[in-house]
């Protein structure tokens, strides 16, 4: 299928600000500022009037309250913003604003903060506000990691220890890792793929625009009076049933990020299958765009699971069901089972996008093509199917059917064969090359060495025996470290030095940037390396209070997490002083062949004012003569015609 | 490749295999076993260890030698040869992986069916877990709130939960179970030194997580028939019994009771704290708060008493851990 780029015959000049009355209902925050409350007494009213009409007393109780409320007051919020102007217009028969892309590109910075369908504006959008989530998240880990510094009550009691246990890992997963990896992807894939934009920018500015309401429900779940949600990221049923009302907050918070998620996942999902420039074969496409097809179709077919357990575990307890109850017939195994039928692939979600950025990291600075490429794209396609088939490893102590386990153990161990794939086909491309350290590139390093290690843990945990002694210690909270920050976060921050000269036009300040990686190479091991002494040991994970002849490691953590933590500061002041005065940057400062690097730094409005004819693979370093794209041809060829 | 270059990759790689075995054999990972079933789990581990370090030193020896020997000059623009991929390296790479991993399952599968049989005459223990106490019945009808098992002798633990799910391990035992409202799970544990090792729940089951904390006693045969003959250690008033059973001490202090959890009202305090709640007799005060939590809470304390004890605790063994209370406070 061909997609043609919008001419940029017109002028795209920002619409003329709304004066008088006007202000209040066009969209933004002005119109917020009345309907959020709005949608506050519908949320009320709907409450009051269904127990009324069922005869509850007394007619306003918190738990529903609340539960009616955190679905229409988002929805206020979205409506107030605009994010539902267009398809409101055309569903109620008016006539729609024709097309007249005042929604596209940024002006100034107030523009981040409206409902654009600039997908360049929305991965910017996407990579701020997750970098934001990070830090809360991180200030979390180190204020219960305060408390953990010794043994016995220091700062926190239980009940507030186990909130920011379980908020830190949400907001890191739910609001950082899987949304950092979408707003990279949201940048950079139509760019990759020669379009002029995803398949459905409204849609895609929509799904952007979910994620901070799922990050502000999160937050507040904290400050809830009796208590925030404190069963960790997990919420195991029943304990998650019979939490403090905070609980709700995680429930529905999930369902929130998890909508958005599945919204960006189906756009790239199209953007991916109908949009490619001429020539662009998916034999042509480079490796991010393929990790981020798998991990669409990962979150397209797997998160519907979480919304699913997270509803029917507050089904038990705002409505009294008893689909985990014990009492009432439930099976309480049976979250698990829903659970991890996300969450296994959500590990999945959270690894391939890292993996297409690893790969263009490091072929670019090497300077030779991708080893293996085939077989780099179709390992990927095996982790997708059996990413499926594996969930059930978290839950080799959970007393489930005993059969079960030593045929998930197979499946989790043949999982190494297509990640190892991929680590040697990454050590061969960089084999005999001409290595350039980069920030991107020592990140790319980073990620290389601390994945081996955290794959290796995963096969300890793989294998029934050890996972029996090692399993909920925290020898899995270094695991997890090794592959959600060791693998994770290291490919989210190649990915944003990488491309940074792209987003802004501005070149980082490579000291401070090997400044910052350094930094958290050491924190990062001196944080978690000692964990697998922990857990193996005896220590249990989700613990305030341990033992004393733990003490001193802790500490050490401890102090080591503080490092961490500060090392972050390097980065955000990087981004900020060069994003405000870093040196113009070139149009393609890494001598990259993929297309994003073929347009200025930014790109274009519509991204390319000629579109691009695909002749090449995207990788062919050392290659004579050799291009993935050219410019102004006569006769575009058809996809297809490899 | 030149036999000068193949050399330098192989001395990186011995360097990061010995650095890893060094770690590995210098640092005491594992707790000192107390099971035969915790044996037969280490060896899995040493088993798997010793092929991660292999897997560890090559990629390192790789990674190692190009950062060190394809180091590009920054003003240098040429680009590397280009190499495309190479079929049969490709097939061994996923060929040795796929055996190495089968190896490791074959090997997890053996110890895992022969960690779930117990020896000749096994000891039936049933283990209830709640929030936040364990309690151990034995088959002659006692319960204790600490595990005591003999060593050599096989004991089959059947595990329950009564409230949210919990689970029992015991480092020095390795074997680890959840505790599954509703639920009935078995583990084996066949104890091979005698001693006193943690009982330790590591799942998240709420605000005494981190010290539902028991014990276990592990006798020789003569100490342990000398235990049971002797009826267990079951001296004190009939309340301390109920009390222990019970778990009280998971989250109350009660200083009689030797117990120091932190979770609940400080029972030492029980005298004041009647006087500040003034609903009725002490006595009276102290039955309710155990059968219906819900009806005075201490100011500072959330309602996280379970409401299970009114119908778990018989009649009369209530009236003793009532009289035993009112006793102790002060």
């Amino acid at each position: 299928m061909t997609q043609v780029a919008h001419a940029p015959a017109h002028a795209h000049e920002a619409p003329r600000p709304p004066r008088g009355l006007r202000r209040l209902t066009a969209p933004g925050f002005l119109r917020v500022a009345w309907v959020m409350p709005l949608f506050f007494g519908i949320g009320l009213g709907l409450v009051v009037l269904v127990r009324w009409a069922a005869g509850w007393h007394p007619l306003l109780k918190s738990t529903p309250l609340l539960t009616v409320e955190l679905v229409t007051v988002p929805l206020g919020f979205l409506v107030g913003i605009g994010g539902f102007d267009y398809w409101a217009y055309y569903a109620s028969g008016r006539a729609t604003r024709p097309e007249d892309h005042s929604g596209h590109g940024a002006r100034s910075w107030r523009d981040y903060f409206r409902v654009n369908t600039d997908h360049k504006v929305i991965g910017i959008q996407y990579v701020v506000t997750t970098i934001f989530f990070f830090m809360v998240g991180g200030l979390l880990a180190m204020l219960f990691r305060a408390e953990l510094a010794q043994p016995g009550d220091q700062f926190f009691n239980p009940q507030t220890f186990n909130v920011l246990v379980s908020n830190h890992a949400a907001l890191m997963i739910f609001l950082f890792v899987i949304p950092a990896f979408a707003g990279l992807g949201n940048y950079v894939i139509p760019l990759m793929l020669g379009a002029a934009d995803m398949a459905f920018p409204r849609l895609n500015a929509l799904s952007f625009w979910l994620l901070p309401i799922a990050g502000v429900i999160l937050l507040a779940g904290m400050v809830t009076p009796g208590g925030g949600p404190s069963a960790g990221w997990t919420c195991y049923a029943p304990l998650c049933s019979h939490q403090p009302l905070g609980q709700v907050f995680f429930n529905m918070g999930v369902q929130w990020a998890g909508a958005s998620s599945i919204m960006t996942a189906l756009n790239f999902l199209v953007t991916i299958i109908t949009m490619r420039a001429p020539g662009m074969t998916f034999w042509r496409m480079p490796l991010l765009v393929w990790a981020n097809f798998t991990t669409s179709l990962l979150v397209v077919i797997a998160t519907p699971f979480i919304a699913g357990s997270q509803f029917f575990v507050m089904f038990d307890r705002v409505l009294h069901t008893n689909f985990f109850e014990p009492a009432g017939g439930g099976y309480v195994l049976g979250y698990q089972h829903i659970f991890w039928f996300y969450s296994h692939p959500a590990v999945y979600i959270m690894m391939l996008p890292g993996f297409g950025i690893i790969s263009e990291v490091i072929a670019v600075m090497s300077r030779k093509p991708v080893f293996g490429y085939r077989l780099m794209a179709l390992s990927l396609m095996a982790i997708l199917v059996l990413g499926f088939s594996v969930w059930a490893h978290h839950m080799f102590v959970a007393g489930m059917a005993g059969w079960l386990r030593v045929p998930m153990m197979v499946t989790s161990m043949v999982i190494a064969v297509p990640t190892g794939i991929k680590i040697f086909s990454w050590l061969a491309t960089m084999w005999e090359g001409r290595l350039h350290f980069t920030t991107p590139m020592l990140f790319a390093l980073g990620f290389l060495s601390m994945f081996v290690i955290g794959g290796l843990s995963g096969i300890y945990l793989a294998s029934v025996p050890i996972d029996i002694h090692a399993s909920d210690t925290y020898f899995i909270v270094a695991h997890i470290h090794y592959v959600l920050f060791g693998g994770s976060v290291f490919t989210i921050f190649a990915g944003i030095y990488y491309w940074f000269p792209k987003m802004t036009g501005r070149m980082y300040d490579e000291r401070l940037g090997k400044l910052h990686f350094w930094l958290t190479f050491v924190g990062f091991n001196l944080t978690f390396f000692p964990m697998h002494y922990l857990g193996l040991q005896g220590m249990p994970r989700r613990v305030a209070d341990y033992a004393h002849r733990f003490a001193d490691i802790n500490l050490f953590v401890s102090i080591a997490s503080f490092g961490l933590g500060a090392s972050t500061l390097v980065f955000l002041y990087n981004m900020a002083s060069s994003w405000a005065h870093g040196p113009a940057a070139e149009a393609n400062p890494w001598r990259a062949l993929t297309l994003e690097w073929q347009v200025s730094s930014p790109p274009p409005i519509f991204n390319f004012d000629e579109i691009p004819q695909v002749v090449g693979h995207p990788y062919e370093y050392g290659v004579p003569g050799a291009r993935h794209a050219i410019f102004g041809a006569t006769h575009p060829e058809p996809v297809g015609a490899d | 490749m030149r036999r000068g270059s193949i050399i330098q990759l192989v001395l990186i790689g011995l360097v990061a295999g010995a650095i890893g075995t060094a770690v590995a054999l210098l640092v005491p990972w594992l707790p000192t076993a107390a099971g035969k079933e915790a044996d037969r789990i280490h060896f899995v581990y040493w088993f798997t260890t010793a092929i991660a370090i292999a897997v560890f030193s090559v990629v390192t020896a790789v990674l190692g030698y190009s950062i060190l020997k394809f180091r590009a000059a920054p003003d240098d623009f040429e680009d590397g040869p280009p190499i495309h991929g190479h079929t049969t390296l490709e097939i061994v790479w996923t060929a040795i992986p796929a055996v190495l991993v089968t190896a490791i399952s074959i090997v997890s599968a053996v110890v895992l069916a022969e960690n779930g049989k117990a020896g000749p005459d096994p000891l039936l223990v049933k283990v209830t877990a709640q929030q936040f106490a364990w309690s151990f019945t034995y088959p002659n009808g006692r319960t204790y709130g600490s595990l005591t098992l003999e060593k050599g002798r096989s004991a089959k633990l059947d595990i329950t939960s009564n409230d949210v799910i919990h689970s029992f391990w015991v480092p020095e035992l390795s074997q680890k179970q959840d505790a599954v409202p509703g639920q009935h799970n078995t583990i084996v544990v066949t104890p091979t030194r005698t001693g006193t090792f943690p009982v330790i729940c590591t799942e998240l089951c709420g605000l005494g997580h981190a010290i539902m904390r028991s014990h276990v006693d592990i006798l020789s045969q003569a100490d342990y028939a000398k235990w049971v003959s002797q009826g267990g250690t079951a001296s004190g008033p009939p309340g301390l019994a109920v009390f222990q059973q019970n778990g009280c001490g998971g989250c109350h202090t009660f200083t009689p009771a030797q117990a120091s959890g932190k979770v609940g009202p400080d029972l030492d305090k029980l005298k004041q704290e009647a006087a500040k709640a003034n609903r009725g007799s002490l006595d009276r005060f102290v039955q309710e708060s155990i059968v219906n939590p819900s009806a005075y809470l201490e100011p500072g304390y959330p309602d996280a008493m379970p409401k299970i004890f009114g119908q778990q605790i018989p009649k009369a063994q209530l009236a003793q851990l009532v009289q035993y209370l009112v006793q102790g406070a002060r």
